[in-house]
């Protein structure tokens, strides 16, 4: 698996985690906006997503993410640079 | 799972939480016991969020829990706090009905006394710093904002004061973290030191609060921050969702919240039952002797003398101290009477059970002899066979875990707050006085009476092998060092053990036990002729660690397998007894083996006795 699978896969279990919905959920509509997600949904994202990949995301990047591509773009950009 | 497998999981720290509440759920039950200990020790605030939103269910059921209604009422987004409280709550036994004010309600809220939370028996106020902040305010005048924080605290006390005349209800409410952004605004040290003075003033004042009025409990949130190592803020969320606290600080203050609710429900527990080696105190006395032991001095031996120390100061305010021990009863009580060390002699406890019975029996008839229940018992024990086979036995049962660094002993034993009551009456402190009548189960038993189904969720692997090179050193120690479970008090040295080892006509065998919860290496040798037509056991010694769990018949069964593949017609051995080898006193008649003298025993080989337990896989080499 590469990086951006394994980020993909990361996101997609977060969110529906968060959304108390099943994967499949999302694949079939990723628009975020079509699930519960709400403010408070959308900060335990944001919060989980920070612990689980060790990033900082910034919130203005983060509420425009309109789809879960889009979110894990913003996540895999977000990535430290690996040290050596 | 079964009961059992979920008690080694749960000993081992490898039960599931995640999903041990989700099947629970899923068939419309609170989690067990042992689920729940599991959860009460979980810090993680994802995991615990997650958790909390999968209990709100109505309708889920649990007898053995108990029903509380709590209201929860906050200046701002209350947010997770509703599901890391839920969570908690469950943890400790209680099944919560919550109901979260209106947002926006606060200030009405205790402007009226009215709280809008139906009928709660707990009413949680959530704090934040915009109750006492004034609306407008200038760092330049630290007077004038003294003077504002003052009356706006003023208000709010008289309002908790109106509150709490208007209701039966308990008001938990918590101190307040002065942010770094209002402590950094005032630029003259001089000021800044007034404000965050003013600030303490004002956090002592809501901590005094429950002076005045019994049913108001402060939790003190600042002082558990401290020992939290996350973020209590995050600008983002505070700024964008009105979240002044992350998961983490929420998580916190839902445990202490749940100490207060527990303590107000009456679930405070009165009896600690301590294990000795390696709890009480460092190493194994029946190994390294009195002299041996680590307690007091530099570390390690300072932490067991803490932990000592605040065992002690829990008795004085009430709780009944029980030893439990697998240990020479004679021995312990010279190490707890001459040890200079030692701060909880035997009169600090009020039953002792130093003897070779499992740990949930001798706990069971310690609370009947108490006249309390198994519910009230908190069991501290290194050993993870202990406290498993305890979580099996006595689910209800609170087991805290002393293995890990001894360091931390104290805290592991203080921070879940199982004892915390709200008040202490002069029966707490009476109460160890009352069972001064101290009673003694310190007998001598063999027997192995933990659950079969725990012993078979255990996985026991032993494997026996003849000495060689490499183990003979391990073989010999093991002689010299094993005192309790030694049948025949003769000590066979290197030099004798590697001549029998070398030798067609004697049989020198090492014993190492794998289980679930690890590797235990060689525990166990054996020294036999091999008689013609008899094999006569010349000793047979086993650490005490491994004693209860049938390892002892195990060998026995390899013994006799060996000696009938062999084509002897009989074995025999001797039981020996020794001031301190009563644990080993019934192991031949329970492997099957009759008397022929008083010492000697013997087991004729025309059937096909083996006398391995059903739960031991022995591998042979």
């Amino acid at each position: 698996m590469n990086e951006r699978e394994e980020i993909a896969d990361g996101v997609r279990r977060i969110v529906a985690e968060v959304l108390d919905e099943p994967v499949g959920a999302l694949d079939e509509n990723p628009i975020l906006a079509a699930h519960e997600w709400d403010s408070l949904a959308s900060l335990e994202a944001l919060a989980q997503l920070e612990s689980e990949f060790a990033v900082t995301l910034d919130l203005r990047s983060f509420h425009a993410a309109r789809t879960v591509d889009d979110m894990v773009d913003l996540v895999a950009q977000s990535r430290p640079a690996p040290t050596r | 799972m079964t009961a059992a497998e979920q008690a080694v999981a749960l000993a081992a720290d490898e039960l599931d939480l995640w999903s041990g509440v989700r099947e629970a759920v899923r068939a419309g039950r609170y989690p067990d016991p042992r689920v729940r200990a599991r959860l009460v020790r979980e810090r993680d605030p994802v995991l615990l969020r997650r958790v909390g939103r999968l209990l709100d269910r109505p309708g889920l059921t649990g007898d053995e829990l108990r029903p509380i209604r709590v209201g929860v009422l906050a200046p701002f987004t209350v947010g997770p706090f509703t599901d890391l409280l839920r969570a908690s709550l469950v943890a400790a036994g209680l099944a919560p009905a919550l109901r979260v004010a209106d947002y926006g309600s606060f200030d009405l809220a205790l402007a009226t006394g009215e709280f809008g939370v139906g009928d709660p028996e707990l009413v949680v106020l959530l704090l934040d710093e915009s109750v006492f902040l004034p609306d407008r305010w200038s760092a330049a005048d630290v007077d004038d904002f003294t003077g504002q924080v003052q009356r706006r605290l003023a208000d709010f006390c008289a309002a908790v004061s109106s509150g709490a005349a208007g209701t039966t209800a308990s008001l938990v409410l918590h101190t307040v973290p002065l942010p770094a952004e209002v402590r950094d605004t005032f630029l003259a040290w001089r000021d800044r030191a007034a404000v965050t003075a003013l600030w303490h003033r004002l956090n002592a004042t809501l901590l005094e609060l429950s002076h005045k009025h019994p049913q108001v409990l402060t939790v003190d949130l600042v002082g558990a921050l401290a020992d939290t190592p996350s973020a209590v803020r995050d600008d983002r969320l505070h700024r964008y969702g009105d979240l002044p606290y992350t998961d983490a600080a929420l998580a916190r203050l839902a445990h202490e919240v749940r100490r207060a609710a527990q303590a107000r429900a009456g679930l405070s527990r009165k009896v600690l039952a301590l294990d000795l080696d390696n709890t009480l105190w460092g190493g194994v006395l029946g190994e390294v002797g009195v002299e041996g032991i680590a307690l007091g001095g530099l570390y390690p031996g300072n932490a067991y003398r803490q932990l000592q120390l605040a065992a002690q100061r829990l008795r004085e305010q009430g709780v009944i101290l029980v030893l439990t021990s697998k240990n020479d009863a004679a021995t312990v009580t010279d190490a707890l009477t001459g040890h200079p060390e030692v701060l909880l002699r035997p009169d600090a406890f009020s039953y002792t059970a130093v003897n070779w019975s499992s740990k949930a029996e001798n706990l069971r008839e310690a609370a009947t002899h108490l006249g309390l229940s198994t519910g009230s018992v908190v069991f501290l024990d290194d050993s993870p066979f202990e406290r498993g086979q305890v979580a099996g036995a006595l689910p209800e049962v609170a087991v805290l875990p002393a293995d890990g660094d001894p360091a931390r002993l104290v805290r592991t034993l203080l921070e879940p707050g199982w004892f915390d009551t709200l008040e202490l009456t002069e029966t707490d402190r009476r109460r160890p006085q009352m069972y001064r009548g101290r009673a003694d189960r310190s007998t001598f038993s063999a027997g192995f009476d933990s659950s079969h189904a725990y012993l078979r969720a255990l996985d026991i692997q032993l494997t026996v092998e003849p000495a060689n090179r490499y183990t003979v050193a391990r073989i010999a120690q093991l002689a010299a060092r094993t005192n309790q479970f030694n049948l025949t008090g003769v000590r066979f040295d290197q030099a004798e053990t590697s001549a029998m080892a070398a030798d067609d006509g004697h049989l020198v065998a090492s014993c190492s036990v794998v289980d679930r919860f690890g590797d235990e290496g060689i525990v166990g040798a054996l020294w036999v002729r091999r008689g013609d037509p008899t094999w006569e056991v010349l000793n047979l010694v086993l650490s005490c660690r491994v004693l209860g769990r049938g390892v002892e018949l195990a060998i026995a069964g390899w013994l006799v397998r060996q000696a009938r593949a062999a084509g002897a017609r009989a074995v025999e051995g001797r039981y020996v007894p020794t001031t301190k080898n009563g644990a080993a006193r019934d192991f031949w008649t329970t492997s099957g083996f009759a008397a022929v003298t008083g010492e000697r025993f013997r087991l004729d080989l025309d059937g096909t006795e083996d006398p391995t337990p059903d739960w031991i896989t022995t591998k042979e080499q």
